[in-house]
């Protein structure tokens, strides 16, 4: 079973992404609700792959996506923003994210997330 | 008539749509100046339409005055879309929008400058912030021309009975982080009762698909 950290100060949020997952997939589902709390769930559970916001109190998810790398450089992280900005897409992925979901995700966007994670996965072992 | 109340839930909805919108408007505003914008997180609120200008008042600074672009938007959600920023506001915006070599034309030239790029920029925040929150909640809005007022808020020209009694205010209150600069700005969205009744039902429309 995959383990999920999915981040995000919006319940809300954090709502709709869980049930974007496709239904025939098992997961075990960690959550966070801001980069601070999501860095020390990290380091208590190592998951497979981490869906983060950007914008969120306490430590914002470009914070978060650094501090999350050092600890683990091979970290997929998937950020799920509502900045749609073009800069923040390229600081997004200079990060080292995998990949950006705009807010709202939808059930096909994050199926097609999720398979690249699965495949960046494979291709780390 | 009883007041409309919100519940925790229905705010985190609104919350969460203002926040894309906001992210929207971010987006589409970067593009014009070409800057990347860093959002705060937004603090949404909702209360009494009569009591909008003490909620403004809080937003301005010392001096009292502020900069409001005022827009109406009609659609099954309809009612006023005010964009409040402190009035230094206008001349960091000018600057972002690369006109400060115009510094040397008289003062009236100025703030006529400064109007038009407070209008272009409330135009964009409003109409990327709106549209993005009602495309969301399946309606679709059209708008008034922009409007700029420059307020003090002790003679604000916004009488208490501006709006229907039954209104009420969703504020939403962010900081632009330019990369140079940093620009306060809260927005409010004014709607009469009917049209915050369909709010709060669309909201519960829009979550349903994720139950």
């Amino acid at each position: 079973m995959i383990t999920l950290l999915i981040v995000d100060d919006s319940p809300i949020a954090r709502q709709i992404l869980k049930k974007c997952l496709p239904k025939e997939s098992a997961f075990s589902i960690i959550e966070a609700a801001d980069g601070q709390e999501a860095l020390d769930k990290y380091r208590q559970y190592h998951p497979e792959i981490t869906f983060m916001d950007m914008t969120m109190p306490v430590m914002d998810g470009f914070q978060a996506i650094a501090e999350i790398k050092q600890v683990d450089p091979q970290a997929i992280i998937i950020a799920a923003t509502a900045d749609v900005q073009k800069k923040a897409r390229q600081r997004i992925i200079e990060l080292g994210a995998l990949m950006q979901l705009a807010k709202p995700v939808s059930p096909k966007a994050v199926r097609d997330a999720l398979a690249k994670a699965e495949q960046a996965l494979r291709e780390q072992l | 008539m009883a007041e409309i109340q919100f519940s925790g839930v229905e705010k985190d909805i609104l919350q969460e749509l203002m926040n894309i919108g906001f992210g929207q408007a971010a987006a589409d505003l970067a593009q014009v100046i070409d800057l990347s914008i860093e959002l705060s997180v937004p603090d949404i609120q909702l209360f009494k339409a009569s009591e909008l200008r003490e909620h403004i008042g809080t937003e301005a600074d010392s001096d009292q005055e502020f900069s409001l672009v005022e827009q109406y938007f009609l659609g099954k959600f309809k009612g006023i879309a005010l964009l409040v920023f402190p009035a230094k506001a206008g001349k960091k915006l000018v600057s972002l929008f690369g006109l400060q070599d115009q510094s040397n034309k008289p003062s009236q030239h100025l703030e006529l400058l400064e109007k038009e790029v407070m209008m272009e920029v409330g135009n964009i925040l409003i109409g990327a912030c709106v549209g993005k929150i009602t495309e969301l909640l399946n309606d679709v809005v059209i708008y008034s021309p922009p409007r700029v007022m420059i307020q003090d808020v002790r003679n604000s020209a916004l009488p208490r009975n501006l709006f229907d009694p039954s209104s009420m205010a969703i504020s939403m209150k962010t900081v632009f982080h330019f990369e140079q600069q940093e620009i306060s700005g809260q927005l409010f969205l004014i709607a009469n009762q009917e049209s915050i009744t369909w709010l709060k039902s669309a909201l519960h429309a829009f979550m349903e698909q994720y139950q």
